[in-house]
């Protein structure tokens, strides 16, 4: 399904609120597939606008998203864009199946009446069984755990064959199994030349599975390889004082690097810096070449 | 007592009444379902009122009722949506006000002219008694609601659920929001004939609550909810032969039985499963 390399860009896109003030102001970035890149940046950062801006879902006052050199409205006609909701966004009391969810990704291509071809049963049962949810076709999806929640609406991604994937704070309410199964998945899609844009408060995991990072103050503030982009400087200048800063010395960290660390966090998984750059605090044991190995890879 | 029974039968414009009734209820119960589960109630109950004015004027002047009850429908809409742009008013209040407001000019204009318009007939319905252009009114209107929905449902399924996914996969979902709003307008239009305005909310939200406590796929909750919006209009309007006519009042109470039936024996959804559960100290099959 490897096709030519897909390409997503932003291009001086300002929005503006119905009260006039804007949302997001001359943001720009290019992004091409295969990469999994991280949307950095405080709540009310304009995370989210941007997220609407490359779906069609706000017109900006200035500016304009092209995906492969052609109108997002074009795009989605192709249903090449699909997008990952937050858990919050759902009503998970609506009376439909895991099924019937990941089928949702293949309307755009069926027919008036929307009846599913034998194709559309063939990939909405590839697509879930590539998140291991096959077994839970029939659930109502309020009876599924924060894991299998996210999963189901991963599957339906897939299922659409979307080749631009938005995905909206895809690791809040998951256990670590599942946010390990996620990141491995969206690897897998990022080596099929997917674009995976990824908005999360989760810091520390952002260095272990995004190639490259979008950082966003109401603008784009930088774009580019997670090495250069996701330093200590410019996530300061992101977040200004809505980071914590933890210093620890000598003393404390002894176990680790034989000298001193610092940790950033914005919300539960805390982003470490020590020795080698970034590193996983919590989780280095046995894998301290991590970063070194995911270098290589891209 | 067979014969008796048997009576409705006999008369063509009964039994003709009696099928309209069941269509009527069969769209109403269709359209219940997303009536239900988007939280239209007073949605519904607002444009039911607000459509009265509109259907007094058109008998006033000799027009078709429909016509006069789009218009207001649109009218009602419309301030609907003007006052919440243009206040800090909140919508429930916008939606008591704007169709009351409608209603109150409803009656004004009836009691105005009373040898015109039968109050009575449009507060509690009389599908037994209306004339025969108004039967083919409420006929195509049931019949054309319940076509769109068989062939749209699951596109209208998806902009309830999930607008943003409707809007992702190119789907035109502001326009099929509309195309909701627009039946349920007509539903309520055609649902006035059988049962009245007080009683139309009824139509459009028991059948769909009723279907929702029985099953959690959507399909099937369509199913359910037609033939029970069907069914109990039917019986309703055979039953309201032999009660002098309360058409409304016979189909709701119908359709409330069915929903103590379903809030309380529901196999899931019910109050007694719900206890049993208690007792069994059970735990929702979660599992990572």
């Amino acid at each position: 399904m490897t096709e030519a390399p897909f390409d997503l860009a932003v291009e001086g896109v300002s929005v503006a609120y119905a009260n006039g003030h804007l949302a997001l102001r001359d943001a720009s970035f290019h992004l091409s597939g295969g990469t999994i890149c991280a949307l950095v940046g405080v709540n009310g950062s304009g995370k989210s606008t941007l997220f609407k801006s490359i779906m069609g879902f706000v017109k900006p006052v200035s500016g304009h998203v092209t995906i492969n050199g052609a109108a997002v409205k074009v795009a989605l006609k192709r249903n090449v864009v699909a997008y990952v909701p937050q858990a919050e966004e759902v009503d998970w009391d609506f009376p439909v199946s895991v099924a019937d969810v990941a089928m949702m990704g293949r309307y755009g291509r069926m027919n008036f009446l929307r009846i599913p071809s034998a194709t559309d049963k063939t990939k909405v049962e590839e697509a879930l069984r590539r998140v291991s949810m096959w077994d839970f076709r029939d659930r109502q999806i309020g009876e599924l755990s924060g894991g299998q929640k996210k999963r189901v609406f991963l599957a339906r991604a897939l299922a659409q064959e979307g080749r631009v994937i938005l995905l909206d704070e895809p690791f809040t309410g998951v256990d670590v199994k599942t946010e390990q199964a996620i990141i491995d998945l969206l690897r897998e899609l990022r080596a099929e030349g997917c674009i995976i844009l990824v908005s999360t408060h989760n810091l520390g995991s952002v260095p272990e599975f995004c190639d490259q990072v979008v950082l966003i103050n109401r603008t784009v503030l930088g774009y580019g390889p997670t090495s250069e982009v996701f330093t200590e400087d410019n996530l300061s200048k992101a977040f200004g004082g809505a980071l914590r800063h933890f210093h620890f010395e000598h003393s404390t960290v002894q176990d680790h690097d034989g000298r001193a660390i610092r940790v950033l966090t914005d919300d539960e998984r805390p982003l470490v810096f020590g020795k080698d750059g970034h590193l996983e605090y919590k989780d280095r044991e046995g894998r301290e070449d991590i970063l070194r190995q995911r270098e290589e890879e891209t | 007592m067979i014969a008796d029974l048997l009576t409705p039968f006999h008369y063509d414009y009964l039994l003709k009444a009696i099928w309209v009734s069941a269509l009527v209820g069969g769209a109403c119960g269709f359209l219940s379902a997303f009536v239900t589960l988007k939280g239209w109630s007073l949605m519904g109950d607002a444009l039911s009122h607000a459509v009265v004015p509109g259907v007094a004027v058109s008998y006033i002047l000799g027009l078709p009722f429909v016509l006069g009850a789009f218009v207001a429908a649109l009218l009602a809409s419309g301030a609907m949506v003007l006052v919440r742009a243009r206040s800090r008013i909140r919508e429930d209040a916008t939606i008591g006000i704007v169709f009351t407001s409608f209603f109150a000019l409803g009656l004004v204009l009836i009691s105005r002219f009373p040898s015109k318009v039968d109050l009575k007939m449009i507060l509690f319905g009389n599908i037994l008694g209306i004339s025969g252009s108004d039967v083919i009114q409420v006929a195509a209107i049931s019949a054309l609601t319940l076509l769109v929905l068989g062939l749209k449902w699951r596109d209208l399924m998806l902009v309830s659920f999930d607008p943003a996914q409707a809007r992702t996969l190119g789907l035109p979902a502001a326009w099929l929001q509309w195309l909701l709003l627009a039946l349920l307008s007509a539903t309520a239009v055609a649902a006035l004939q059988a049962v009245g305005a007080c009683l139309v909310v009824a139509m459009l939200v028991t059948p769909g609550a009723t279907a929702y406590l029985l099953t959690d796929r959507f399909g099937r909750l369509i199913w359910l909810s037609t033939a029970m919006g069907a069914f109990t209009s039917w019986l309703g309007a055979y039953l309201s032969y032999h009660f002098n006519g309360a058409t409304g009042g016979c189909i709701v109470v119908l359709q409330t039985l069915l929903f103590l039936v379903a809030f309380t024996f529901a196999p899931k959804h019910g109050w007694l499963a719900a206890r049993r559960r208690v007792k069994q100290d059970w735990t929702p099959p979660l599992d990572t």
